[in-house]
């Protein structure tokens, strides 16, 4: 398949800095290297390759837009762009890269003492030290705050009880961010491998996500030393804070697997040849072809806007659920239509779009489901939540 | 301390789509990058620096958007870049252009300099001999690896071998691809390349000897010949061995 050179349809490309270029050329140029020739066997393993750890570490891509404690203090924009060239290779890496950054280090970073900012950020945003979050549990999903992890002071430590469940990294963290109720009230405790009680097995078995680490965390009378508690939050603030960065950052990073796909079903019916002629020219075609690049053009021009107010500071929530359920669902729409045009080829692992299409799947589940964006958005509108049936 | 030069040229881009405006190559909507072996001469100045000390500037001739790839060597970790530029110099042929070179390396002091075989565009491969024509200075063209311990050892291809050659310096190596893979830049070198100064300086070179009358594009590739099914295979392998001689 032909080198992708980018998808910029409306010049975005001009409203970047030079920096923001060099760094998604860097990350652009590593994918095409490192990933894209390695994914295949690596989903086939199922296995998150240690090198590209070691890479995105050597690289400075994690924990992105942090400054300071090693961390790069890039713009949201070159975040954004960074997440979107990771999945254009493949979701798994780009969740990688979101729960190291966003979900692990951005809240030592914010609600951390400058004791464990010191002692994890550097190690963690040189790759050295991976990170993951553990929010959810099996009977608590979309419903976090009704969660029954649960942290007990013990005077010299805290004691740790209960499981979480579709933790990204888990197996592999040596840091894990976890949220319990302390009396009853949500506060972040950082867990680190090897702690006594604490165990983390891989969950086996997806169909998504496949070169992807995906854990159940479990705690039996876990001990928690009390300087590893976050200082700085209580309460669902603590996590939905996190959230928004890593949703922000696969507003942008749905955009990658897009164009990935997009960029395939091009190229592809350009050469296939049906009726003497290659199947690009006929109308059909065409049609999906236009509504690709229509919903990614769109898409792109959202993520922007919306990286622009992140490096300003005058988002607010509902413009990240609107941003990364749109780019979630059309690039998902996306991969299903490129899939379909590539025929039977299209469930080859020759081509890229069946991987993104069932990876899709997960990001239109995971970091708020699309119907929960749906919610957000519905009481942003009404003034009426309608997540539960109280009033 | 050794200074240590690199030659580093903006090229098209050699995945990009050449198009022809009339009589020359229009060249207004590529993309432009570092010449590719100049990557190679790249990786080997930074691994002679960190083998035997010293500074890499990275050198280029060209307009204001010949920065772009000054500050692709500055993230990968060269030390200093340099852009030249004068008068006439959009029209300036292989001599002129040496000379420009050679009087800018004799102000920047250089000891060793390193260049690619030959530029993505042009592939003359005169530069790196030709500056050291008009420098006095040791040259070894195409090499393929260097070792910096005692003293400068490069190996080159020679008469379907190679030739190991200790180097005196002051000297101008190109580098041909070989072994090496150029380092790739980090978001710590870009951050400093977005904040490193490109060091302009004009300079003034004698008249072209040569004009350029016109450049044409290569003739179109014939249409492919298709064959289908088991019956096809001996008349393929036939022509496989007898016309494409790959058999």
């Amino acid at each position: 398949m032909e080198k992708f050179e980018g998808l910029d349809f409306y010049d975005i490309e001009s409203l970047l800095t030079e920096e923001e270029i060099m760094i998604r050329d860097m990350v652009r140029d590593y994918v095409d290297e490192e990933v894209i020739p390695h994914i295949e066997k690596a989903c086939e393993d199922g296995v998150f390759l240690d090198k590209w750890r070691q890479d995105l570490g050597e690289m400075g891509v994690l924990g992105a837009p942090l400054k300071g404690y090693g961390c790069p203090g890039l713009s949201y924009v070159a975040y954004g762009l960074i997440c979107q060239e990771l999945e254009r290779g493949d979701s798994g890496l780009r969740s990688f890269a979101s729960v190291q950054g966003s979900l692990a280090m951005y809240p030592i970073w914010d609600f951390g003492s400058e004791e464990q900012k010191n002692h994890y950020l550097p190690k963690m945003a040189s790759g050295e030290w991976v990170g993951c979050f553990g929010l959810t549990e099996p009977d608590y999903g979309s419903n976090p705050g009704g969660m029954v992890t649960k942290a007990e002071d013990m005077g010299d430590h805290y004691l740790l009880n209960g499981a979480k469940m579709w933790i990204t990294n888990g197996t592999i963290a040596d840091v894990a961010v976890v949220w319990a109720k302390l009396d009853g009230v949500i506060k972040g405790f950082i867990v680190e491998k090897g702690d006594e009680g604490f165990t983390a097995p891989e969950m086996k078995g997806k169909h998504s996500l496949k070169a992807s680490v995906t854990s159940e965390l479990v705690f039996q009378d876990c001990k928690i030393p009390k300087d590893r508690i976050l200082p700085g939050v209580k309460g669902l603030r603590g996590p939905f804070s996190c959230l928004n960065n890593a949703r922000y950052g696969i507003s942008w990073g749905a955009l990658g697997a897009a164009m990935a796909c997009f960029h395939s079903a091009k190229t592809y019916t350009l050469s296939r040849i049906q009726f003497d002629h290659p199947i690009a020219s006929y109308q059909l075609i065409q049609n999906k072809l236009a509504w690709m690049l229509r919903e990614i053009t769109k898409g792109q021009l959202l993520a922007y806007h919306l990286g622009k107010k992140k490096d300003d500071g005058t988002w607010f929530n509902e413009q990240i659920s609107l941003a990364k359920m749109n780019n979630v669902d059309i690039a998902l729409e996306i991969a299903r239509m490129s899939r379909d045009m590539h025929g039977a080829n299209g469930v080859l692992d020759e081509y890229p779009v069946m991987r993104h299409m069932a990876n899709l799947e997960s990001v239109k589940t995971y970091e708020g489901t699309h119907d929960i964006h749906n919610l957000i958005l519905g009481r942003y509108i009404t003034g009426i939540q309608a997540f539960t049936r109280e009033a | 301390m050794t200074n240590i030069v690199v030659l580093v040229k903006q090229v098209p881009d050699t995945n990009a789509k050449i198009v022809f405006n009339g009589e020359s190559v229009d060249l207004s909507a590529v993309k432009m990058v570092t010449s590719p072996y100049d990557e190679f001469a790249i990786e080997t100045a930074l691994q002679h620096k960190e083998s035997s000390g010293g500074t890499v500037t990275a050198l280029t001739v060209g307009g204001s958007g010949a920065d772009k790839i000054l500050k692709d060597a500055k993230a990968m970790g060269v030390d200093n870049i340099v852009r030249v530029w004068g008068d006439g110099f959009e029209t300036l042929d292989s001599n002129s252009f040496q000379s420009v070179l050679s009087g800018v390396l004799s102000e920047l002091g250089a000891d060793v300099v390193y260049c690619g075989k030959s530029s993505a565009d042009l592939g003359s491969g005169s530069t790196g001999p030709g500056v050291a024509e008009k420098l006095g200075w040791a040259s070894v063209s195409n090499i393929v690896s260097a070792s910096f311990g005692d003293g400068l050892t490069v190996t080159a291809p020679a008469d379907g071998g190679n030739a190991v050659v200790n180097v005196s310096l002051p000297a101008i190596i190109s580098c041909d691809k070989g072994d090496l893979k150029p380092r790739k830049p980090n978001v710590r070198g870009i951050m400093m390349a977005k904040k490193a100064q490109v060091d302009v300086r004009e300079a003034s070179a004698p008249a072209s000897t040569v004009t350029l009358v016109s450049q044409t594009p290569p003739p179109a590739k014939p249409a492919g010949k298709t064959y289908e099914g088991g019956q096809s295979a001996a008349e393929v392998a036939k022509l496989l061995r007898d016309e494409a001689n790959v058999l």
